[in-house]
């Protein structure tokens, strides 16, 4: 579980704050999805989830962070980064090492897992991500798709419990796209992995998220249930953050019939309120 | 450009050495080249180090080192024979020491620069620093240091040739330029360039730091280094090149 209290940061030598007054509770094996305009202070949430803010990135830090219990202040960056896997958004910066495989020896080789162990791991994350065939491969002769799937596979590899993704479908085709999501949702629920991903794309998001939180400004003007946040769709598109054209549909049927439709999330739910108002 | 530093995948016994005697081998050409002043000497390390890449299976990426270390070499035995004004002259201010001189020196600096190239292509950058480290017992941090740094040499080109390229579209004729011209035009995009650099660098920091930088040991590494009989037979070429050095 985590949970944010009261969280302000301001970045050293800044004036503004990037997050102001953050309370927001992820329960073990969640899924969270977090959206907002550039500049809102996504990243920083993520880094503070993951313990780089106040570890790496210093300035001025009020409020707590408690990750299954562990106060981020108080616990060290490696304590913090055994349970919590991150994902950078600049995919390039976060590949250390010149091949891919050496990429998800790196992290394994750090956190003493088991020689034994090894090939196996790094077997299965390749798999799993579906660039086994990458293995020997250069990082600098890759395309930015194929770097953020290394990237992925080598925070994979270490199976964190907490999976922290920002952005990390920016460079990706949408097939790519949804099977990364699918990939997550597969951890979600079959290791009750809890996943915070940062996203534009919004469609996978409403998909796959069970959670929403919207950050702008650094602050969270809405957070809860997919559909209960997709209900403010108005308020959603004012910030610049677009909704998907099926809860758009929802909400014109709804503005259109007078009568108070449930927020479609998908295809399905739409095909099938189209279907109750036609019969 | 971008991938003359690039490692490139192979099986060849200079790619199975270990990473420690392909260091050792390639100081022992540099120490060699500066011991001997025998050009004959000099042009057979050459034929080495052209050697060894055939060997390694590389010979166009070799060609290529070799070709971009020519046009430099050039410049400088121009500059040398111009320069140089002990001897007896030979034709106009060039004199029979000048010449030699000026051999001399491009012929070791194409020897020296030749192996530090190709030590690259032919070994992974990450076996290089955990056997410094394993090995040579070299700290973690300063061979973390020398592989990001080695890792941004292709970043570092790719991005400039970016700015050049955004430059360029907007009439910039930095292809028109021609040496001295075209380095003044280049210099003033080495700041932004650097800066970008160095919030790049600090971002590899945090990403290392989260997958346990901190925790890393002398016997973290996975792979293992033994030195082989490939290994002893390079170090018996070493000695071999040593001694010529030193009698020729
Ligand atoms: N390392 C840093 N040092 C100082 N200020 C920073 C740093 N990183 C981010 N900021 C500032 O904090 C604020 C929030 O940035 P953040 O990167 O968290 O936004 P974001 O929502 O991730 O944006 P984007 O969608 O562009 O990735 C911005 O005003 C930014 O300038
Ligand atoms: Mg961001």
């Amino acid at each position: 579980m985590i949970e944010i209290q009261d969280l302000t940061f301001i970045y050293k030598d800044e004036k503004k704050p990037a997050l102001q007054d953050i309370r927001l509770t992820i329960p073990e094996g969640g899924f969270l999805g977090v959206i907002g305009p550039a500049g809102a202070g996504k990243t920083t949430l993520a880094r503070a989830v993951s313990g780089m803010i106040p570890h790496h990135y210093t300035g001025d830090y009020y409020g707590s962070v408690t990750v299954n219990g562990m106060d981020t202040v108080e616990t060290s960056l490696e304590d913090i980064s055994r349970l919590v896997g991150m994902v950078f958004q600049d995919v390039d910066s976060q590949i250390i090492s010149p091949v891919v495989e050496d990429e998800l020896l790196y992290g394994l080789e750090n956190f003493g897992i088991p020689r034994e162990e090894i090939p196996q791991r790094i077997d299965e994350a390749l798999q799993k991500v579906g660039i086994a065939d990458l293995r020997e491969r250069a990082v600098g002769s890759l395309s930015g798709g194929q770097r953020q799937k290394v990237a992925i596979a080598s925070i994979i590899a270490l199976r964190p419990r907490i999976l922290v993704l920002d952005e990390p479908t920016g460079e990706l085709d949408p097939r790519s796209s949804r099977q990364v999501f699918s990939l997550l949702k597969e951890l979600n629920e079959e290791q009750r992995i809890t996943v915070i991903i940062i996203e534009q794309k919004i469609m996978l998001l409403c998909e796959f998220a069970r959670q929403l939180a919207v950050l702008s400004e650094g602050k969270i003007v809405r957070q809860g249930d997919t559909r209960d946040v997709l209900a403010h769709a108005e308020e959603l598109e004012a910030l610049g953050v677009n909704c998907p054209r099926v809860t758009t549909l929802s909400r014109a049927v709804s503005v259109k019939t007078g009568e108070e439709q449930p927020v479609c999330l998908n295809l399905d739910e739409a095909e099938a309120m189209v279907r109750r108002l036609i019969s | 450009m971008h991938n003359l530093f690039q490692y490139v995948p192979g099986n060849s016994i200079i790619h199975r050495m270990n990473p420690i005697t392909k260091i050792f081998l390639t100081i022992v050409i540099c120490i060699a080249a500066f011991v001997s002043g025998n050009l004959l000497f000099l042009a057979g390390l050459l034929a080495v180090d052209l050697l060894i890449g055939f060997i390694a299976g590389i010979p166009e990426k070799t060609l290529t080192i070799f070709k971009g270390l020519l046009k430099i070499a050039i410049f400088l035995f121009v500059l040398q024979i111009l320069l140089v004004r002990g001897g007896t002259p030979v034709f106009w201010i060039i004199t029979d020491e000048g010449l030699l001189t000026a051999a001399r020196v491009v012929l070791r600096l194409v020897i020296v620069c030749m192996p530090l190239a190709l030590v690259l292509a032919v070994t992974r950058v990450t076996d290089l620093t955990n056997s410094l480290v394993q090995v040579l017992h070299v700290p973690y941090k300063y061979a973390f240091t020398l592989s990001t740094a080695i890792r941004f040499i292709p970043q570092f080109l790719e991005e400039m040739s970016g700015i050049m390229e955004a430059q360029t579209a907007r009439g910039v004729a930095f292809d028109k330029a021609k040496g001295l011209k075209k380095f003044s035009m280049i210099l003033p995009l080495c700041a932004p360039l650097l800066i970008s650099s160095v919030r790049k660098t600090d971002l590899t920091a945090a990403a290392a730091e989260v997958r346990g930088f901190r925790l890393r040991t002398r016997q973290s590494g996975y792979k293992r280094y033994p030195f082989t009989i490939l290994d002893l037979g390079a170090a018996a070429f070493c000695l071999l090149l040593l001694a010529a050095a030193i009698l020729l």
